[in-house]
């Protein structure tokens, strides 16, 4: 039984040692703690016993864990610890030592003035930031007014002329002069630059006609333009200006340079982060729990293989607490804990993939991985292929340490490698046909029909398998009819069907797919009331036939697949052919056959992964498995950031 | 026209064709993870997988395209001389994956994209939004098959 019983626990304890019966239990980490307070349970105690609170201290701690986070946000905005591909789906950890990582907890009431420090370079950044847009702004503008020679303090009224800085669109320019001509005795105008189709100058008119002035410069939309607070010529300016920016990119260095010698604090908060998130994830469990004025009151769930550890180490440890154990009741929702044991457990990253399973329904992933492994194989089915893969595999596993689904779904690749190069030996692939051998069984070059009969027949395999683990739901359920009518007529009807083909049993197929048949339009309509609507729905039920259909069919995607690396990998040697012959020729032969190769198997593996997976979910779970459990979350330490080196034995 | 240039029209539909599809769906895709990625750069692995996915039309296509091309002989020995049958044969064969291959990658690319958006929300669930994408490619891979099956079914 894959799925793990569990077990749901009691722990009663008194009050001084909560503390340490909750460092106990985070150390174990096998015991998912459940709310008392929404539980069943609740309701008996409800009159002895009074909920706890985890108090003030939870707010304080997450305060210090948010300056933390600010602090490894802040840094990693402007010296981001680069985390390559492989990284990225794995996350990869800083690595520090016990001593080490005692050494920087040590140092934990640092973080406030880091904290602080960060909170304010940040502040002087956004300032500097704030101020070279600004000036940027201001430069772009002027920028173009460099040939006017006049400074810019002087372009104002006086007692006599007007002056000023204007902009008008270009096409109203000619009419702009004639209506000044006509209505204004004297002015003086010098078009200082032409940009984007608007027309900018520099004005001069008399003080008493201002006013008509204006009028046409409204008529006209000829908008004014100021520069307040400059003085001197606008090349000056912009110099002055230029000047600013290169003094703001030095301030901003410098404040770089600050952030830069605050990094070295980054490991230390790393691991602070680390200690202070599981501090946090303690005191908060305390909110689960119920109290008198002296003792309190667990519940949870535990793993039964466990189990027996943790009464071993609560009788060591403790004076006071007493653990009582039992059974889920019926009907109680208890959490799933998958366990496969050995190569099985590389494709449970598949089945989570999908869903957890329900707590009574089968774990399909012992089921699933032989299938799984075979298909992948004729997937990709070129040796020198699975053997990279596996190698590569091995040493992204043995380079990082990696943990749950990452590591599953290293170890299915490889294994996937290991299935690609027994397919390739059958098949006769090696990185395409670069080194000729003959194929073992026969090439699906040769004869692709062949290969696709035998991927309908290993389809045809996978559903039945999939149909009789349905049946021996039922049959376990203490259905034995649902399975003779849902899975067992189907089978005989199927077969039946298939048999139709082959003259020699088709006396035998007609009565089977006539019997299946009839059968299923008998049974296939019971759960509908009144005989119309039973056999109108048994009738309809035999439309099914075509999801069959479909199933088995898109197993082609097996050879479709098969062919489509193959034939890649041939196209990359002829195209390296092409260039052979001199000795650069051959140089870049290397080249082409190396990057091809590489670029086929990440792409072929990609798809084989991801086709095979969909075979088992779309073909083989839908005949048996409906997923939507909860997964087993136990109370224990995580790691954002940190991990920690296991202590040396010794 | 004589067989073998009716037979290069099917080989360069094969390859644009199907390439257009998955230009489209692989641009598609990588807008909408470029938008993520501004807010999360470590998420830059998990949407290139899913950018890559509506590639493989385009890939298929090149497939296509290669085999009618080593069977008349452009690559490798000498060009054959084709009826116009024959030539006709191969236009047809090739016509299954450039026409899926352009419509798949496509809709592959949309939605992939809105896995893009899953992957933002719960990046956790990136399985499932590569499942999505995958049963737009199955009719590609269909196509590609019919398309492998009919090359080879040509007799020269």
């Amino acid at each position: 039984m894959p799925i793990i019983e569990m077990k749901k626990v009691f722990l009663l304890g008194h009050r001084e040692e909560r503390e340490k019966i909750f460092s106990l239990l985070h150390t174990l980490g096998s015991v998912e703690l459940l709310d008392i307070k929404s539980g069943a349970a609740w309701e008996e105690f409800k009159t002895l016993l009074e909920p706890e609170h985890a108090g003030e201290t939870v707010s304080q701690t997450e305060s210090v864990l948010s300056d933390i986070r600010y602090c490894l946000d802040f840094f990693q905005r402007h010296f981001p610890v680069k985390k390559n591909f492989v990284e990225q789906f794995t996350g990869a950890k800083l690595e520090l030592s016990r001593e080490d990582f005692a050494e920087f907890i040590g140092r934990l009431e640092q973080v406030r003035a880091v904290h602080e420090s960060c909170y304010r370079a940040e502040e002087k950044l956004a300032l500097i930031r704030n101020e070279e847009t600004q000036t940027q702004n201001l430069l772009e503008e002027l920028k173009p007014w460099i040939p006017l020679s006049l400074p810019l303090e002087e372009i104002k009224d006086g007692s006599f002329t007007t002056m000023g800085l204007y902009t008008a669109a270009e096409e109203n320019l000619d009419n702009f002069l004639a209506a000044l001509s006509e209505k204004v005795s004297a002015h003086y105008l010098e078009v200082v630059f032409t940009e984007n189709k608007y027309v900018s100058f520099f004005y001069s008119g008399l003080a008493q006609e201002e006013q008509p002035t204006r009028d046409i410069f409204k008529e006209y939309t000829v908008t004014s333009v100021s520069f307040p607070d400059l003085e001197g010529t606008p090349a000056h300016n912009i110099d002055l200006l230029q000047q600013k920016l290169d003094d703001l990119a030095k301030q901003r260095e410098s404040t770089l340079q600050e952030v830069e010698a605050l990094v070295e604090y980054r490991p230390m908060l790393m691991a602070c982060h680390d200690y202070i998130a599981n501090e946090l994830q303690k005191i908060e469990a305390v909110d689960n729990l119920a109290r008198t004025e002296n003792s309190f009151l667990l519940e949870g769930w535990i793993p039964a293989p466990v189990l027996n550890d943790l009464e071993v180490a609560i009788a060591e440890k403790t004076d006071t607490a007493v653990l009582a154990a039992r059974d889920p009741e019926p009907g109680e929702d208890f959490p799933v804990l998958l366990h496969n044991s050995g190569p099985i457990e590389a494709y449970e990253v598949v089945t989570k993939l999908y869903s957890t399973p329900r707590k009574s329904e089968l774990d399909p992933t012992p089921f699933m991985a032989p299938f799984f492994f075979v298909f992948f194989g004729i997937c990709l089915s070129d040796a020198g292929y699975g053997l990279i893969l596996s190698l590569l595999a091995l040493y992204i596993s043995r380079k990082l340490n990696l943990e749950g689904m990452g590591k599953q779904l290293i170890y299915l690749l490889f294994l996937g490698g290991i299935s690609s190069v027994f397919f390739g030996i059958l098949f006769g692939g090696y990185f395409g046909d670069l080194i000729t051998l003959p194929p073992l069984w026969f090439n699906p070059l040769d004869d692709p029909m062949r290969m696709l009969f035998y991927c309908f027949a290993i389809g045809l395999v996978h559903i039945y398998f999939g149909m009789g683990v349905q049946a021996y739901r039922n049959i376990k359920a203490g259905h034995l009819l649902n399975a003779v009518y849902d899975q067992g007529f189907w089978f005989i009807f199927l077969n039946g069907l298939i048999l139709l083909m082959l003259p020699e049993y088709a006396a035998v197929a007609r009565w089977m797919a006539i019997g299946g048949g009839v059968g299923l339009i008998l049974t296939q309509g019971r759960n509908q009331s009144g005989i119309i609507l039973k056999f109108l729905s048994g009738l309809l039920s035999l439309y099914n036939i075509t999801g069959y259909l479909s199933d088995v069919l898109s197993y082609s995607r097996l050879l479709a697949l098969g062919l489509a690396s193959l034939v890649i990998a041939s196209a990359i040697n002829a195209m390296s052919e092409m260039v052979a012959g001199s000795i650069i020729g051959v140089v870049i032969m290397a080249l082409v056959l190396m990057g091809g190769h590489l670029f086929n198997i990440v792409i072929s593996t990609l798809s084989s992964y991801v086709h095979t997976s969909r075979l088992q979910y779309i073909e083989f779970f839908s005949k048996f498995f409906e997923g939507g459990g909860k997964t087993f979350q136990p109370f224990r330490a995580e790691s954002s950031y940190i991990d920690l080196a296991e202590p040396e034995e010794g | 026209m004589t067989g073998t240039e009716i037979a290069l029209i099917g080989a360069a539909l094969a390859v644009a064709l199907a390439g257009i599809g998955s230009a489209i769906g692989v641009g598609i895709v990588g807008q909408s993870a470029a938008g993520l990625v501004t807010e999360d750069p470590d998420k830059f692995g998990q949407t290139l997988l899913l950018q890559a996915l509506p590639g493989t039309q385009g890939i298929y296509g090149l497939l296509a395209g290669f085999i009618i091309m080593q069977n008349i002989g452009i690559i490798g020995d000498e060009l054959l001389e084709l009826t116009v049958p024959q030539g006709y044969g191969f236009l047809m064969a090739a016509l299954p994956i450039a026409i899926v291959g352009l419509v798949s990658g496509i809709y592959q690319g949309r939605v992939s994209a809105a896995a893009v958006g899953l992957v933002a929300k719960r990046p956790e669930e990136l399985g499932k939004g590569i499942v999505y994408a995958v049963m737009v490619e199955t009719y590609a891979v269909l196509a590609l098959l019919a398309t492998i099956m009919l090359l080879f079914g040509i007799p020269l």
